[in-house]
């Protein structure tokens, strides 16, 4: 029935295959099972189809940001905006608390993440550097936490800050993003750390390197990277957060993904200005994901769960 | 995760972190440098301390809460609430509406993740068929996808399926003989539940096919150049040899699947504006609008412990497959 394609390795056997298929040499692992190219011009147009499926809503909000006020509730919807204006950006920027709530989420998310990031690297090198009785039930507790989900424990939460005076206070949300990404920020950075050949710390031991000094000249600045993916990572959930938030301040205490939420209940009809305000508070993330998608896909999968 | 121990450093019996078939049980002769007594602890201890504060702290303090009685007096006044024993679960158990929730939620979570795990096999299985181009498209349109916050990505499908001006209503109403014109999507629940499905399974897919597609890339391509010439059909080279070699990545993105739709809670708060109607609780939001809505805290934290419960065994089948695949060593 249908020939094999090629592989990549070693060129077809003295043949009745015809080597037609040359982009197959590029590809690695591709599945050679059922090649043809009638297959192949179908499983590119089902590709095709589905990205622009999957990107349907992402070209929807940017073309409903750009559309000016009229142009959002008219019964026939442009499909491009005819006229493209930043009126709804601006009156995003424009709407109370917007600006305030941008920067606190902007304090938050960096007291949290740079907590995390400290005490996490601690726990982590503990975890990856030492051989001790107990190190087993951290690695487990470290495990099990990121498996509860944090909703559930909001309600002792809220009551716990609430006889602490950490209520509506920027502080309170601070500390418990940091232990919402903590768990993570520890297993990743422990992956990290564990990378590091061993070697290197008995070499510099053995050349009268002090503990400390193997921390600071090895294992730190080979961490670097570990260092800005897990960081990112944790700006992403920090600052993707809104149920805790919502649930502890006041609207002049929130961050922009409360304040979006606020405002779709509030101002329900405002989809114009509400969409521009959503591209604004995802660009930082989004951007962010791009750069380090690729530690997020081994991350999850290597046992670190989203909060 | 692909870091990889050196070979010196490597256990004597490990031959592979990521191997099936280590041997457990055998300690680790000089793995680690043994630290000085103190040291891993006092490392540890600012993370433990965090995690013990503000996760096993709550944590207990959830279990505690649900056998008294805290409402908003006792909240406001400090004062130690009433126990009442195992009175907010016999309340809660004996709730119609509960079950309703439980029976809504694991029908969701079933649903939403089958067909989830399906279109992104299916999608990771197409990546491998497709065109480089075509599958860089793929990959960039995914990756956009994914890296929308869950909370812009509900409000986007608000305004898609706004019964006035929702995109989706004029799309469907161009069809011929169909009228759509201020159709609202969450009047009839089923129709609301799809909105829902909808949208996890489509902010889920990018996860799904991407970490699929590069397990996929893993099944060694002489195995299958080996099946077809022994005249396998594509069908019988999918059961026989790639599915089980992804097996133990599918119940690892499965699991994590159940535990997050399990859990839902944005995507449902959000279609129905922070009030989702009775039809459209999930356990997460039916425990949190008996606490802040209704402030019954403890009937919150009774449901919250009956839905960590409910969770448990998907957990330690996770945590399991973990250490199985020596991920965790």
């Amino acid at each position: 029935m249908v020939a094999p394609a090629a592989s990549p390795a070693a060129p077809a056997p003295a043949s009745t295959v015809p080597l037609k298929r040359r982009r197959a040499k590029a590809d690695d692992g591709v599945i050679t099972v059922g090649r043809s190219r009638a297959g192949t011009i179908l499983a590119n147009a089902a590709g095709v189809v589905f990205s622009v499926l999957m990107l349907f809503p992402v070209y929807w909000v940017l073309n409903t940001a750009f559309k000016p006020a009229d142009e959002v509730l008219a019964l026939e919807p442009t499909f491009w905006p005819t006229s493209p204006t930043l009126d709804n950006f601006i009156s995003a920027f424009k709407a109370p608390l917007f600006l305030k709530d941008m920067l606190n989420g902007v304090i938050v998310t960096l007291l949290a993440v740079a907590g995390a990031l400290v005490v996490g690297f601690l726990g982590a090198l503990s975890i990856a550097r030492f051989s001790f009785y107990g190190r087993k039930a951290i690695i487990l507790v470290v495990l099990v936490v990121q498996l509860i989900p944090f909703l559930s424990l909001l309600i002792p939460l809220f009551l716990m800050l609430q006889s602490a005076d950490l209520t509506n206070s920027l502080i309170g949300v601070s500390i418990t993003y940091l232990v919402l990404i903590l768990p993570y920020t520890v297993w990743t950075l422990r992956g990290f750390i564990s990378g590091i050949p061993r070697e290197l710390d008995e070499a510099a031991l053995i050349d009268g390197c002090t503990r400390a000094q193997v921390f600071w000249r090895i294992i730190l600045p080979l961490t670097g990277p570990g260092l800005v993916a897990t960081s990112v990572y944790g700006f992403i959930q920090a600052w993707n957060e809104f149920i805790i938030i919502n649930t502890l301040n006041s609207p002049d205490k929130q961050n922009l993904m409360a304040w979006l939420l606020q405002n779709q209940t509030t101002r329900g009809t405002a989809w114009g200005p509400l969409m521009a305000g959503a591209i604004i508070t995802s660009i930082p993330v989004v951007i962010f994901f791009l750069i380090i998608q690729r530690n997020i896909a081994t991350g999850l999968t290597a046992g670190a769960v989203k909060g | 995760m692909s870091v990889v121990d050196s070979p010196a450093t490597r256990r004597p019996n490990d031959p592979g972190r990521s191997q099936q078939n280590r041997t457990p049980g055998h300690a680790a002769p000089k793995r680690r440098p043994r630290g000085s007594g103190r040291t891993p602890w006092l490392l540890a201890l600012p993370a433990l301390l965090l995690i013990a504060g503000l996760l096993g702290y709550p944590l207990v303090r959830m279990v505690v809460l649900s056998f008294q009685n805290m409402r908003l007096r006792e909240l406001l006044s400090g004062r130690t609430p009433p126990w009442v024993g195992f009175d907010q679960y016999t309340r809660v158990l004996s709730d119609n509406v509960f079950w309703a929730v439980v029976g809504r939620t694991v029908a969701f979570t079933f649903v939403s993740v089958l067909i989830s795990v399906l279109v992104g096999l299916g999608i990771a299985l197409l990546m491998r068929r497709v065109s480089r181009g075509v599958r860089l498209f793929m990959v960039v349109a995914m990756m956009f996808v994914w890296a929308l916050p869950q909370l812009v990505a509900a409000q986007i499908f608000r305004w898609m399926t706004d019964s006035d001006f929702g995109v989706v209503n004029y799309l469907i109403d161009l069809l011929p003989g169909v009228d759509y014109q201020n159709h609202s999507w969450f009047v009839n629940p089923w129709q609301g539940w799809s909105v829902i499905t909808t949208l996890v399974v489509w902010a889920g897919i990018p996860f799904l096919a991407i970490t699929l597609n590069a397990g996929l890339t893993q099944v060694p391509k002489e195995l299958l150049e080996a099946a077809t010439v022994d005249g396998a059909t594509p069908w019988q080279a999918l059961r026989n040899i790639i599915l089980p070699i992804l097996k133990p990545l599918i119940m690892i993105v499965t699991t994590l699947s159940v535990i997050w739709n399990f859990g839902l809670f944005t995507q449902a708060w959000v279609l129905r504006d922070g009030h989702p109607e009775p039809q459209f609780q999930t356990l997460a939001t039916y425990s949190y609008t008996q606490a802040f809505g209704q402030s019954r805290y403890s009937l919150g934290s009774a449901i919250a412990v009956i839905t960590v419960l409910l969770m448990l065994g998907v957990m330690i089948f996770y945590i399991r497959q973990m250490f199985r695949i020596g991920e965790v060593d």
